[in-house]
């Protein structure tokens, strides 16, 4: 059996997660619709924000629109509706808002191309999946169109399938370093179950910094960003400091000031690996300074789509790029979405 | 006075002062036909007491209903959450042919008022006052489900037509025709060239790649995009899939006109049923209120009052149900508080902090939700329609409009009296309290001369204790500290930090009010509390050596 299939047995709903602007998600969208059709598995499709439209609205370039077949669900928002060429089932009417009117949940009754959106919210998509794995379909893609990182953020899907491309950089090494880069971010390790974890879901209702020590005080630092803040941190890590949790973003200036010694002994705790913002250098240089960082949830990266046609005009040789992306991380499926 | 349509029974202020907005804005509805009705109520004028008792009939059955049927009450609300307002494409489907969302709702609605139906009603009797139970639109359900399924969506399903169902066939068949003919091509080129196509018919190849020459070279192929690395070829269309292409072009002209030509239909047989579906609405709107009154009631614990056919306003363990409210959240109790008036002068009078402006807000409030046909929150309440009311109590919007405390309440004072009519409530909080004793008590006393001839219920907190004098008038005062140990409260005080004292007041106070029979005292309890808030010895001392 295919991918798709092999995906469904795994997962409820999957992200299509792109790296960039252009990296190819849409692409990637219609390929695996069309790997689901020939896999007999019935999808369920949304978005973040619209999608399908004949033209990429922040970079004007070629997108084509999704042709579904019959049975799958899909969101639609109301003025959306009638501009559909695929004829469309209305099952419920949501008290979802979006820009383009309310949104519908539809099962396609007739094969047809459709232009998708879904709840302009995140945290909306979630309770939409629910809904729509309600009225039977097996696996939801969700599409991102502009807020990448939301999209990205675990609670929205079980897994993502991220596209990178040539889109990204003009060099092809740079293309796969930056992707294993990400690949290595999602998959820092969850903290394990355990006394130290519980306090800091318990305690973690209004997003301070806390500081978690051996014996089990905690102590929240009383500042409202992360960012800048590492001296406040460093003066607060004493001998007994085991975790320190940070809730928002995670970079350099979170880390700058911290001494070198009390950097190896503790371990920082994020929400997820979206918050880190670190590039591929700074990660390595932390990392061999002896940072230690666990994730309440990480996120699981399902496959990894490529694209070596980037619309600026040059492309790679695609068999290059899939062989190098394989190498760089290895046991993920890679697939070229434009073969 | 105004009368029709504009006529008013109290104005903005009052409404929102003696607690009205207040309770409106509790009641939780849920259809948009219920929230138009709240928002549109009319009172009940001296005259219609007839009609006051019949909605206070409804309400009393809605009140056993939901404490009876507690489950149906929450699954009305369930189906009233769900209700859209429909109203304009029910309007305008005369007019025009409308969507296929617009059908999909109007559907929708169709099934509330069904399932509505089914759960109001008991073997046939309803369970609720009858006129709340909408009428059967069983028909027109049929014409927009015709499959009978009776599942809350829509689509212009194949039943629809004989015509719809043959057309969506035969473009069913084209498209099978259509990828047939290009999958035979696929493997024709496969054997002829060795190259495989992707499922969309097409073939990316890099223009480096050995077999770039001989792919470009295919005549079945055209290239649809290129950069400078690679190309991506389709396969072209032939005669036959061009005619099949022509063919479905037709096709789906005649679709959409079938689909068109049925939502005509669907449209006017909507609009033939346009007044019932609109009464439906109404229906369920005046349920949903009925429903939002009721649990309003069980809620605060009302009870019915009694409409008097005299003008006057009894209410016996009264409580003012926003202060309650207040309390409740910090966990203490409101002391309820009785009270009877009838046309002439009330006066209230007693300890500052004694609750006398609550005590007069309460009257206001358990009179004007007798007048809009709410259940009171009292003991007991008998109350004889107004036909006018009106508060006058100062507020901090006179202060933002620039004008001197005194010169609003002067003007407030005109337009109240320059509308008082025959059976009239009015409220009057400490009138003339800004300005110097000798005038605010000179006006205060005449006010009560020119008010006691009148035949209107007046209300008045007053400080100045002569005013109660004058023959007829009632005097109605708060027992405040009058019993309390002054020892224990002075105790407790002592020990106590400054922002508990005057919860500390409060505990000990007697809010209830007691009819004064023989002028005598009144008890004068601001220099005690003055004194147990922390105001210094010298003061208080000073104070006391100028009232001997």
């Amino acid at each position: 059996m295919g991918l798709l299939y092999d995906l469904q047995e795994k997962y409820k709903t999957i992200s299509i997660v792109g790296m960039a602007k252009n990296a190819g998600k849409t692409t990637a969208l219609n390929y695996l619709i069309e790997e689901a059709m020939d896999e007999c598995i019935r999808l369920g499709i949304t978005s973040i924000g619209r999608d399908g439209e004949t033209q990429d609205l922040v970079t004007g370039t070629d997108k084509p629109r999704i042709y579904l077949e019959k049975d799958t669900i899909v969101t639609v928002p109301t003025q959306l509706y009638d501009m559909a060429d695929a004829g469309l089932e209305i099952l419920k009417k949501t008290k979802y808002s979006t820009p383009m009117g309310d949104l519908l949940i539809c099962r396609v009754a007739d094969s047809g191309y459709v232009q998708i959106a879904g709840p302009p919210a995140a945290m909306d998509t979630k309770k939409v999946c629910a809904e729509m794995l309600g009225y039977g379909c097996e696996l939801i893609l969700i599409d991102g169109a502009i807020d990448r990182k939301a999209i990205a953020s675990p609670e929205t899907s079980d897994a993502i399938i991220l596209s990178t491309g040539a889109v990204l950089s003009r060099s092809l090494r740079k293309v796969v370093d930056e992707t294993a880069h990400i690949v290595n971010l999602y998959s820092i390790p969850e903290m394990e179950e355990g006394a130290a974890r519980t306090l800091i879901e318990e305690n973690n209702f209004d997003d301070r910094i806390m500081l978690i020590d051996k014996d089990g005080t905690v102590t929240k630092l009383d500042l409202a960003t992360g960012l800048g803040s590492s001296r406040f941190i460093d003066s607060e890590i004493d001998e007994s400091t085991e975790y320190v949790y940070i809730p928002g973003a995670f970079t350099n200036s979170v880390i700058a000031d911290i001494n070198p010694k009390k950097l190896k002994r503790i371990t920082f705790i994020l929400k997820n690996p979206t918050k880190i913002f670190l590039s591929a250098m700074d990660w390595g240089l932390w990392r061999k300074k002896g940072m230690r960082i666990n994730v309440l949830k990480n996120i699981e990266i399902a496959a990894i789509t490529v694209n070596p046609w980037a619309p600026a005009g040059y492309t790679f040789d695609r068999e290059a790029l899939v062989s190098a992306m394989k190498e760089a991380i290895p046991g993920m499926p890679i697939i070229d979405v434009r073969v | 006075m105004k009368m029709g349509s504009n006529r008013r029974l109290a104005n903005v202020k009052t409404r929102r002062e003696v607690g009205l907005d207040y309770v409106m804005q509790t009641i939780d509805l849920n259809t948009p036909f219920g929230k138009k009705q709240l928002k549109e109520i009319k009172p009940f004028y001296p005259g219609q007491e007839d009609e006051l008792n019949a909605e206070l009939d409804r309400v009393e059955r809605m009140v056993s209903f939901v404490k009876e049927y507690a489950t149906v009450t929450e699954q009305i609300q369930e189906i009233f959450m769900e209700v859209k307002d429909v109203t304009y494409s029910i309007q305008r489907a005369e007019q025009q042919t409308l969507s296929v969302v617009e059908i999909y709702e109007i559907k929708s609605l169709l099934l509330s008022m069904r399932r509505l139906c089914q759960i109001i009603q008991k073997d046939e009797t309803p369970l609720v006052p009858a006129e709340y139970v909408p009428a059967d639109t069983m028909d027109l359900l049929d014409v927009l489900d015709p499959r009978k399924d009776r599942i809350n969506t829509f689509y212009i399903y194949d039943e629809f037509s004989d015509e719809i169902r043959a057309l969506r066939g035969q473009k069913r068949e084209y498209e099978i025709a259509i990828r047939r003919e290009q999958k035979a091509r696929r493997d024709e080129i496969k054997q002829k060239y060795g190259i495989m196509l992707t499922p969309k018919f097409d073939i990316a190849v890099s223009k480096s790649h050995a077999d770039f020459e001989k792919i470009s070279s295919i005549e079945e192929l055209e290239l649809v995009d290129q950069d400078y690395m690679s190309a991506t070829f389709q396969l072209k269309a032939d005669g036959a899939v061009y005619d099949y292409m022509k063919q479905m072009d037709e096709l789906n002209v005649k679709l959409e006109e079938e689909e068109e030509r049925i939502r005509r239909k669907i449209s006017l047989e909507i609009f033939k049923h346009e007044a019932v579906l609109i009464s439906n609405c109404e229906k369920m709107g005046a349920l949903d209120l009925a429903l939002g009154k009721a649990l309003f009631a069980v809620s605060r614990d009302c009870t019915r009052p009694q409409i008097a056919a005299e003008h006057v306003v009894e209410i016996e363990d009264g409580r003012n149900i926003q202060v309650e409210d207040i309390l409740k959240s910090k966990g203490k109790t409101y002391c309820p508080v009785s009270i009877a008036l009838k046309d002439g002068v009330t006066c209230i009078t007693g300890a500052n902090m004694g609750g006398k402006t609550i005590s007069l807000k309460l009257s206001g409030q358990v009179a004007i939700l007798t007048q809009y046909g709410f259940f009171v929150p009292a003991k007991k309440a008998r109350v004889g329609l107004s036909n006018y009311m009106q508060i006058l109590i100062g507020d901090s919007q006179s202060v933002e409009r620039g004008l001197s405390s005194f010169g609003s309440e002067m003007e407030e004072l005109k337009i109240m009296l320059d509308n008082s009519v025959e059976r009239t409530l009015l409220l009057i909080d400490e009138i003339a309290s800004g300005t110097n004793p000798v005038e605010g008590l000179a006006l205060t006393k005449s006010l009560v001369d020119y008010l006691i001839q009148k035949p209107y219920i007046s209300l008045i907190t007053t400080h100045f204790e002569t005013v109660t004098e004058k023959e007829g008038v009632v005097n109605m005062q708060v027992r405040g500290l009058a019993d309390v140990n002054f020892t224990l409260l002075n105790r407790e005080i002592q020990y106590a930090k400054r922002s508990e004292r005057i919860n500390i007041i409060s505990k000990y106070m007697d809010y209830r009010l007691y009819r004064v029979e023989k002028q005598g005292q009144v008890p004068k309890d601001a220099l005690n509390i003055a004194k147990m808030l922390g105001i210094s010895s010298e003061i208080i001392e000073g104070a006391q050596k100028y009232i001997k």
